[in-house]
């Protein structure tokens, strides 16, 4: 009665491992595994913008991690986030004049807060502030400041109106930038249908201090890099003759398709290709 | 009974079988206490099926991870977040294919030989034997493997997830070159032990356990009591489990999300 079956052994074993699996994914594979940290002290930063950061987000120093963002608040009174950071006490030289920065690990990685040191002898104390951070980069403005470089010129010194002929003007509107050498020069006035030559028919209003642009110029409608609006390059020919108001332009390139171009990409794109082409991402992702 | 040809339509069968199920998981809900008696024998029971299916888990488990890692990894290039892929091995894991494969291994390992054994105890007269000598057979037969099936679910579903996340990080960093740090960083800034540890693995895991265990000495309790209806006993085992626990996991994710 008192014998012990020979299973009982194994199934305790099967049970010691199957809750010492599970404390192996609790401690080891989640959050848990951040918590505990050595005694930590605490220094504020207030970010005008701190983007996607969240609590627990890493704080790193020459990218190494030394502690975790404690709190986020909002100070209502000053329209800044007030961020607690969580150090770790053997981080504890940081000079008070470093600036923290809040950093995107790679393009969809999330967000951090890395401490660059400053030439300041004075440490920051537990509870203290850094007073000098940098916000967020807000990706609408970079894009922003990327691709609304220039945007429409100003027709102070009033236009002049040429047209010109498109088989295909893509996603060209009214009002789209008109560039010469990259630079507005005017702006589209009107895109229309030409119900008898059944192409695009676009008036272009051109300031009138670039009145010296040859009749042989030639029109493109380009796109602003990959997701950027379009607009009209004016590529100035060789003819002594200037544009006068009202005149043709009579050379212009139709704007090209994403579609067509991705569908020629996908053609002629050899596994090679793509090979290279991954290769060249990786280390967007060590950031 | 349910050997019976098809003489009511699907619908009607389908709903008699589900509610004669949900009544005898009352019923052995009611003899647990008494099964305690024989605490032994769900302790073999644990064995049968726990213990002894650990093999395959673990196998199961180490090739699902290798192979999420490997995909992960090849898809993950294209944009250049390969760090990321131990995020998302473990989140998978952990959410949905740890329970889900775990649940379905363990219906084909464990739940089909509950129903057969079960059913050739029916067949050969064992449990009108036991009811001949005032031994509850619910108590005695029935709620000792559906405990063991409760009890071996979860835990053969954490030693599952922990190979898995074993053979993700084997793939990921030992052969593709993965950094280390990287991998286990990532992982354990987003994996959270509430949202995905405790509702993925064991709220679900204990569900399913549940679920095949029932439809497992169900099926075998309510066998025709001859050879071809234990084989038909131990077929519906298998398929009535794999659908229970692909639609149990839908409402689940969705209520536990």
């Amino acid at each position: 009665m008192s014998q012990r079956p020979s299973y009982a052994v194994g199934t305790g074993l099967f049970i010691v491992l199957g809750f010492a699996a599970l404390a192996y994914l609790a401690t080891q594979t989640t959050s848990v595994a951040n918590i505990h940290q050595g005694s930590s002290y605490t220094v504020d930063a207030h970010f005008a913008n701190i983007g996607q950061l969240k609590e627990r987000a890493p704080v790193k120093i020459a990218g190494v991690r030394v502690g975790q963002v404690q709190s986020i608040v909002l100070d209502p009174a000053s329209e800044v986030a007030d961020v607690k950071l969580s150090i770790d006490q053997r981080y504890s030289k940081i000079p008070e004049d470093s600036v923290a920065t809040i950093f995107t690990s790679g393009l969809l990685g999330d967000q951090y807060i890395g401490i660059q040191y400053g030439s300041s002898k004075n440490v920051v104390a537990a509870g203290g502030t850094l007073a000098l951070t940098k916000p967020a980069q807000q990706l609408e403005e970079m894009l922003g400041k990327f691709f609304g470089a220039g945007g429409s010129a100003d027709n102070l010194g009033g236009s002049y109106t040429v047209k010109a002929r498109f088989t295909n003007v893509g996603a060209l509107s009214a009002g789209a930038p008109v560039k010469m050498a990259g630079v507005a020069i005017g702006s589209v006035q009107s895109v229309k249908a030409d119900p008898v030559k059944l192409d695009a028919y676009v008036v272009l209003a051109i300031d009138k201090k670039f009145s010296q642009i040859p009749d042989d110029s030639a029109a493109a409608v380009f796109t602003s890099g990959l997701i950027g609006t379009q607009y009209v390059a004016i590529q100035p020919g060789g003819s002594p003759e200037p544009l006068k108001n009202g005149d043709e332009l009579v050379l212009t390139q139709s704007a090209l398709q994403l579609e067509d171009l991705i569908g020629k990409f996908l053609v002629s794109g050899s596994p090679g290709d793509k090979k290279a082409a991954a290769d060249d991402t990786k280390p967007a992702g060590k950031h | 009974m349910s050997a019976q040809p098809a003489q009511e339509n699907v619908v009607t069968r389908s709903l008699t079988q589900i509610g004669a199920c949900g009544l005898f998981l009352l019923t052995i809900l009611a003899a647990v206490p008494r099964s305690f008696r024989h605490g032994r024998e769900t302790v073999r029971q644990l064995w049968f099926v726990g213990a002894m299916s650990l093999t395959i888990i673990m196998v199961c488990g180490l090739f699902v991870g290798m192979v999420l890692g490997l995909q992960l990894y090849y898809v993950l290039s294209i944009f250049g977040g390969t760090a990321a892929s131990g995020t998302v091995v473990a989140i998978a894991i952990y959410r949905e294919l740890g329970p889900v494969v775990t649940a379905l291994l363990f219906a084909g390992r464990a739940g089909t030989s509950i129903t057969a054994e079960i059913g050739l105890m029916r067949a050969t007269d064992q449990i009108a034997a036991m009811e001949m000598m005032a031994v509850d057979p619910i108590a005695y037969v029935v709620a000792p493997r559906f405990l063991a099936g409760v009890i071996a679910m979860p835990l053969l579903c954490c030693v599952f997830c922990a190979l898995g996340i074993f053979g993700g990080h084997l793939v990921g960093v030992n052969w593709l070159g993965i950094d280390n740090g990287t991998f286990w960083s990532n992982m354990t800034a987003t994996v959270d032990v509430w949202k995905d540890v405790v509702n993925g693995v064991l709220y679900k895991s204990l569900a399913f356990g549940a679920v095949v265990s029932l439809i497992a000495v169900f099926q075998g309790y309510t066998t025709a009591p001859t050879s071809e209806g234990v084989a038909y006993a131990t077929t519906r085992t298998v398929v009535a489990s794999s659908i229970a626990i692909l639609a149990i996991d839908f409402v689940l994710t969705a209520f536990l999300m």
